[in-house]
């Protein structure tokens, strides 16, 4: 008797066992292969995440390596059992062979297009055009572990039918008919230190010291951080320099965590590269890390200035033997009254800053320059500030901006400035730009020539 | 002079579709941002992708929309938008890959950053480098951002299976996420954050990683199918 119940209790108990081991014998590759994912990423995790390792692996729901993702989470009834991630692409060294020109120009090689027309009228009635189509071409050279350099060019050939002096262009005036222009056309190399440091320091010094030479925004101010070249609103550095833009070379990069810097020497020249008895100019600017404008929308900082500096009007009157006979009186660009072939002692001090603030509706930036010094013997001032409001969609905005450059003895020179901007395309990083834009210079004081209005309408594209 | 102006003019109007290139979303300053992610690292390097210039972009960019299983914005997310894939090294080893993305939310933009593992795709960590948005402080918290560590794209498709068929399912990692406290205003910029993540990823298995978690989008869309009303699903709806 006994003997038969042990025999069935036997029975039972490998009829509750037999499947227990045959569904387990199942999912054991899945689990073994589980634990193996976990315990390597455990070696490269931090100690918190560690601990969640732990803890999930007790309640059996481990984030585990994806390779072995799948089969972890495994179940008679999963509907990803059996699906794995593909294998890793082929290595560059099993990809066909490329041409110089393939890897030049399919490599890291960016080219955009553009169209500007441009319509500028004023309370007189006048009416002028500019009208271009450009391009700008960027190339980033890059070792086997390393983006080491980058160029960029960007250009545009301009036809202009009469002048008036819209904030966009106010070295227009003397390059009538049709010119060829280039804007930025400059050669960065990253982290310079490099060649000569080993592995670790490397890693100490990265960022800091990256070489620039070429022709790009005057390092003073919030230019070196925007993009205006298709714009019609400016910042001040064209008013207060007489150009936007210089040839120069120096070093840009982090100082720490918390500020940047721009250390240059500028021709002081403008637009050509020239050599006229000018000394040059020397700049600083110091800034705040791009932290504080992903975390607060925060941007700013302090530059100073100074050196000799070529009259702009007179650099490019001599481009142009056509151009006296252009200049308008009322429209004149060289308020200060500079002797020709003069070079101006220039010394500047400038405080920058631009605050964006998300509103319900869109993004408000509030934008200031400011900045104090000489041209020779004359006190000068700059103060510029705007307003903008983007909405969220970032099809539409407006924008407001007052401006006012003093000087010493002759008196000043202001503007209010309202615009609305209306994009078909408008990507965040200005890399793909379609826009009109209509905007109004209510000019308030003028050093020579009488305030006016102009108006001007704007059709961009930028892809 | 006309005639080579003219001819430039020309030659610009008519340079090939596929050269298209700029900088997209970047980080503002590479150097720093990557040090503080991976402090080992000794150098970077920049890469730049764009639709245009892949071998079947436009089928490609279809299938972007497909996965992200919603609308394409037509101001954040053209067609000719650039990516910046970053590599970090220690040495000559890949350490890290960095990539960023912009996705629209309430507010305006918001610019969701991924560091990943090179060999897996897992995230290592995710971040914002801009978020203009009445939720920013609340998504910045770090114990909001850190649950996404270890994910990869195959839990984000393997989520469209949960979310239609088997809400609250313990193997759906995307659907255990918890959300921030967040009020009515801010929710919307929660859902961009998570379809940027999404995208983020879904462009990294384009650019990088040979789309590896194909299979695992397949899988969930075969699945789901039978189960799928005619309606929207929970998952379209919200943009994840």
């Amino acid at each position: 008797m006994k003997t038969r119940f042990y025999f069935r209790l036997a029975l039972i108990a490998l009829a509750i066992l037999i499947p227990a081991v045959l569904v387990r014998a199942q999912s054991a590759p899945f689990r073994w292969h589980r634990h193996s994912g976990l315990c390597r990423r455990a070696l490269d995790r931090s100690i918190w995440q560690r601990q969640e390792c732990l803890c999930n692996q007790a309640a059996s729901a481990t984030p585990a390596a994806p390779e072995s993702q799948n089969a972890a989470d495994a179940k008679p009834d999963d509907p990803f059992a059996g699906v794995t991630a593909k294998p890793s692409p082929q290595t560059e060294a099993e990809q066909p062979a490329r041409s110089w020109t393939q890897k030049f120009f399919g490599e890291n090689f960016g080219f955009r297009k553009e169209i500007f027309l441009q319509v500028d009228t004023s309370q007189d009635g006048d009416v002028a055009s500019r009208q271009s189509v450009g391009f700008e071409a960027l190339k980033k050279f890059s070792t086997e572990t390393a983006t080491v350099a980058s160029f960029d060019f960007q250009a545009r050939l301009v036809r202009r039918d009469n002048y008036i002096p819209a904030i966009d262009d106010m070295d227009g005036q003397l390059r009538p008919g049709w010119a060829f222009e280039y804007h930025n056309l400059y050669l960065d190399l990253y982290n310079v230190l490099n060649p000569v440091l080993g592995d670790a320091q490397r890693g100490k010094v990265i960022g800091r010291f990256n070489f620039r030479a070429g022709h790009f925004y005057v390092p003073f101010g919030l230019n070196l951080q925007t993009d205006t070249h298709g714009t019609v609103l400016q910042l001040s550095n064209e008013r207060n320099f007489g150009f936007e833009r210089d040839w120069y070379t120096g070093f840009w990069g982090a100082i720490n965590k918390s500020l940047n810097y721009d250390v240059y020497y500028l021709a002081g020249s403008g637009y050509d590269l020239r050599f006229k008895g000018q000394s040059g100019l020397g700049a600083l600017r110091i800034s705040l890390a791009n932290k504080y404008s992903s975390q607060y929308g925060l941007e700013g900082g302090v530059s100073i200035l100074g050196g000799g500096r070529l009259s702009p009007d007179i650099a490019d009157m001599e481009r142009s033997q056509n151009a006296a006979a252009n200049v308008d009186a009322n429209w004149s660009t060289n308020p200060g009254g500079f002797a020709p072939n003069s070079t101006i002692q220039t010394l500047r001090f400038g405080l920058d800053g631009r605050y964006r603030k998300p509103v319900p509706t869109g993004l408000l930036t509030l934008t200031s320059e400011l900045s104090r010094g000489r041209d020779n013997s004359s006190a000068v001032s700059m103060q510029l500030y705007q307003a903008e409001y983007l909405r969220a969609s970032r099809r539409w905005g407006f924008t407001t901006q007052y401006r006012r450059f003093g000087q010493e003895k002759l008196g000043a020179e202001s503007s209010i400035i309202g615009e609305i901007a209306w994009y078909f395309r408008n990507d965040v990083a200005n890399s793909n730009v379609h826009a009109i834009r209509l905007n109004v210079e209510r000019q308030l004081e003028r050093i020579t020539g009488r305030p006016g209005v102009v108006v001007t309408l704007q059709y961009y594209i930028y892809r | 002079m006309k005639s080579v102006s003219l001819f430039l003019a020309m030659v610009v109007l008519a340079a090939p579709q596929q050269v298209f290139a700029a900088i997209g979303c970047t980080l503002s300053n590479p150097a720093e941002d990557l040090k503080y992610l991976y402090p080992d690292m000794t150098t970077y390097k920049e890469e730049l992708d764009e639709f245009p210039r892949l071998s079947g972009g436009a089928e490609l960019f279809k299938a972007l929309r497909a996965r992200l299983g919603s609308d394409l914005d037509p101001i954040y997310e053209t067609y000719e938008t650039p990516y910046t894939v970053y590599s970090i090294f220690k040495g000559q080893a890949k350490i890290g890959i960095v990539h960023g993305v912009n996705v629209p939310g309430k507010g305006g933009v918001i610019q969701v950053f991924l560091s990943v593992d090179p060999k897996t795709a897992a995230i290592r960590s995710f971040f914002f480098q801009r978020l203009e948005s009445p939720a920013a402080r609340q998504l910045r918290s770090k114990e909001f951002r850190s649950q996404f560590d270890g994910l990869t794209l195959a839990d984000f498709y393997k989520h469209d299976y949960f979310a239609a068929v088997e809400p609250g399912a313990k193997a759906d990692k995307v659907g255990a996420i918890k959300p921030p406290a967040l009020d009515a205003a801010g929710r919307p910029d929660y859902d961009a954050s998570l379809r940027g993540i999404r995208k983020n990823l879904i462009l990294l298995d384009f650019f990088v990683y040979g789309r590896r978690f194909e299979p695992f989008f397949e899988r969930a869309q075969q699945a789901a199918k039978p189960a799928k009303s005619p309606k929207a699903t929970k998952t379209e709806r919200s943009g994840l």
